[in-house]
């Protein structure tokens, strides 16, 4: 193994960059006169506001930058200060405190909203949350109904004639805002680059297939995947997949993993505990646990199961991601997602991070905890803390139950390896 | 050969001393208080010396439970989970499944004929349906917990018990009380309270007999018949089950040491006296 290579470490300080770039562009917005867009990650329909000449803003990005960077306690308490309850999700406090403290965080000043798109409904209190910001900031919203993506059916083309619909309508809300026209040769151009980051970051997220993976799908790829979720539709987002790519391709050559020796395979659904990440992580990597597969690292898009933007129909594919954003995913759907996964990355368990503050998002995980233990037979360990504020993680806990997961996991494997008549009860 | 096990938990500390045929030879237990390390020492002296050997006679220790880190003699550290598993395994070796009801953990695991773990699962940052709702409970009525189970037995109609806070239980148990309703039937309310949140866990992993309690709260007859009644199943209980965590730990080292492996030199107040050579 090389302890160090050409493009090491490419993949997160390109990253860094590029998002510090960001952040400064919308501190700058206000000065420049860039009109500023706030949406959601889910099912975004970004390259649309952007060929309007917006700059765009994600909150839920602002909550997870707080999470990590350890502020986000300090924001959440503001916005229970304020009446909010203890059960209302941790993101949705967590911007509503930042917003009260002058909307300086620890990645700078944050303008204020010319726009607020509302780009994903299937979670009710983010719907809410944006109606909160509209009359916090007395901006305009616009609320993109997506239809839910049910089971069974194959995607209904009445589905997405009336997302289009709706998307014509912002279109001109945008043309009135910005008073440009809407361009759809400037779209599709944006979404020629959408397609080819789209390339990139797949061929990333399935170099995990290798043993070892190069690549950890859950700790790693939540900053990988950072660029093509806040700058989708880019040049320097296409830039920096294939710089990234360049360092995976290095990684493949040498055998080099994100773990020194890796032990265990997993497949991780749910998002991290923020404020604690590195902490978290560290509790996988004493175990040489490596995630070759999970479903955070595609809220923005399942580009894996075959979508993509296409530049010839711009509406159109936009409303075929809207409506196949993975948390717009009935729990079927969801499931059998976990099972190729399982299958395809030949991982060894399923984790199940669950989310305190979130019942729309974690309501069905004990059933996905049950379906996996019982019907599939793959070891499933369920914790649960939440993704902003830092109050459920108990560190201790979370610890205990992670060491006896793979502590059972690993006297399996050794008693498989056994010979016959050493086994207790042989 | 001597091996130990030291179980260092959140109310109360455990050691167990088992020898070449892993017989147990001694048990002991002590308070865990605020200093899990002295707690650890403790226990493991007092095992000792009823074993009336010395440290170095010790060949390996497994520490387990939420001080096992501390825990400064230990030469290998295994979670209470697989501890208790080991325990109760062996001590009823057609164990599948174990209920450990402990000071501040409720846990349901669920095991192979191979007494492999294959599954557990955990109360979650609340006491709820532990040993420190009963303890909550005997405060409140001012008995001491050997007594609970006892009292509870005289009860003819428990009460329902829908609290599911262990601060604010003592709150319910007083209004109960205040409307001058019987402590026999609060009290195996309460017993019954814990039995049907330890059932939620229990079939969360599975239920299939035989059916293992362990933990401090396995010495309490009241719980026992409380969740019998629930299951309609008999129980394995030890008379040792306070100590089945350490017992597993024990286990633990006697199968390092039957590999051969040497633990390292006993740190404790007994080898820091200079009494003889530490470790081997």
């Amino acid at each position: 193994m090389t302890s160090s290579y050409q493009h090491q470490g490419t993949g997160r300080d390109y990253q860094k960059n590029l998002l510090g770039a960001w952040y400064r562009r919308l501190e700058n917005a206000p000065r420049d006169g860039t009109p500023v867009a706030y949406l959601f990650i889910s099912g975004n329909i970004g390259e649309l506001l952007r060929s309007f000449g917006f700059e765009l803003l994600f909150p839920e990005v602002n909550a997870l930058q707080c999470g990590i960077k350890k502020v986000s306690g300090g924001m959440i308490l503001k916005a229970e200060d304020l009446g909010y309850s203890s059960d209302v999700c941790g993101y949705v406090k967590n911007d509503i405190g930042l917003a009260a403290t002058g909307n300086r965080g620890p990645f700078g000043a944050l303008p204020k909203p010319d726009l607020l798109v509302c780009t994903y409904s299937g979670c009710n209190t983010y719907i809410k949350w944006f109606e909160a910001l509209a009359e916090l900031y007395g901006a305009r919203l616009f609320l993109l109904d997506v239809p839910y993506r049910r089971t069974g059916e194959t995607q209904r083309q009445e589905d997405l004639d009336y997302v289009v619909a709706q998307l014509e309508q912002l279109a001109a809300v945008c043309a009135e805002i910005t008073s440009r026209p809407y361009d759809p040769d400037r779209l599709s151009q944006s979404l020629a680059h959408s397609r080819a980051a789209e390339d990139l970051w797949v061929r990333i997220l399935e170099s995990a297939r290798h043993r070892p993976s190069p690549f950890d799908a859950f700790f790693e790829a939540v900053f990988f995947m950072a660029p093509i979720y806040v700058l989708r539709g880019t040049r320097e987002c296409v830039d920096y997949y294939e710089a990234a790519w360049k360092e995976i391709e290095e990684r493949l050559r040498y055998r080099i993993g994100p773990v020194s020796e890796e032990r265990f395979r997993v497949v991780i659904e749910g998002p991290p505990p923020w404020p604690h990440f590195r902490n978290f992580w560290e509790l996988f990597k004493r175990w040489g646990v490596c995630c070759v597969a999970s479903t955070y690292s595609k809220v923005g898009g399942i580009w894996d199961f075959g979508l993509r933007h296409d530049p010839a129909r711009p509406l159109e594919s936009l409303a075929e991601y809207a409506v196949n954003c993975y948390t717009n995913w009935d729990w079927t759907l969801r499931r059998q997602m976990l099972d190729r996964y399982a299958a395809t990355y030949q991982a060894d368990a399923l984790v199940i991070h669950s989310v305190k503050s979130c019942r729309a998002f974690s309501v069905g995980q004990a059933d996905v905890r049950e379906y996996f233990t019982k019907t599939r037979g793959l070891p499933t360990l369920f914790v649960e803390s939440d993704l902003a504020d830092p109050r459920y993680f108990a560190e201790a806990q979370i610890r205990n139950r992670l060491d006896a997961f793979f502590e059972a996991l690993e006297h399996r494997r050794l008693a498989a390896h056994r010979p016959e008549a050493a086994r207790p009860g042989a | 050969m001597l091996v130990a096990g030291v179980d260092i938990g959140s109310t109360a500390t455990k050691a167990a001393i088992l020898d070449e045929n892993k017989q147990v030879r001694a048990l002991s237990l002590v308070d865990t208080g605020a200093n899990v390390v002295r707690a650890a020492e403790r226990a493991f002296q007092e095992a000792l010396r009823r074993t009336g050997l010395e440290a170095w006679d010790v060949t390996f220790t497994v520490g387990t439970g939420y001080g096992r880190y501390r825990l400064p003699f230990g030469d290998l550290q295994v979670t209470e989970i697989s501890c208790h598993t080991k325990g109760a395994c062996f001590l009823f070796p057609r164990t599948r499944t174990i209920l450990d009801i402990g000071g501040q953990d409720t846990k349901a695991i669920r095991v192979n004929e191979r007494a492999e773990v294959t599954d557990f699962s955990m109360n979650d940052k609340c006491a709820a349906g532990t040993g420190r709702f009963l303890e909550a409970a005997a405060q409140v009525l001012g008995l001491e917990l050997g007594e609970l189970g006892p009292v509870a037995a005289a009860s003819r109609k428990p009460l329902k018990i829908t609290n599911v806070c262990t601060v604010f239980v003592e709150q319910e148990i007083v209004m109960h009380l205040a409307r001058g309703c019987p402590v026999e039937d609060v009290l195996a309310g309460v017993h019954q309270a814990i039995a049907g949140r330890s059932l939620g866990l229990l079939r969360r992993v599975g239920l299939e007999e035989e059916i293992t309690f362990t933990g401090g709260v396995a010495c309490n007859p009241g719980m026992v018949r409380a969740l019998e009644e629930r299951l309609k199943l008999r129980l394995n209980v030890a008379p040792e089950s306070q100590y089945i965590g350490a017992i597993g730990a024990a286990l633990f080292a006697w199968e390092r040491a039957a590999h051969g492996e040497a633990g390292r030199q006993k740190n404790t107040s007994c080898a820091e006296a200079g009494t003889g050579p530490g470790g081997g």
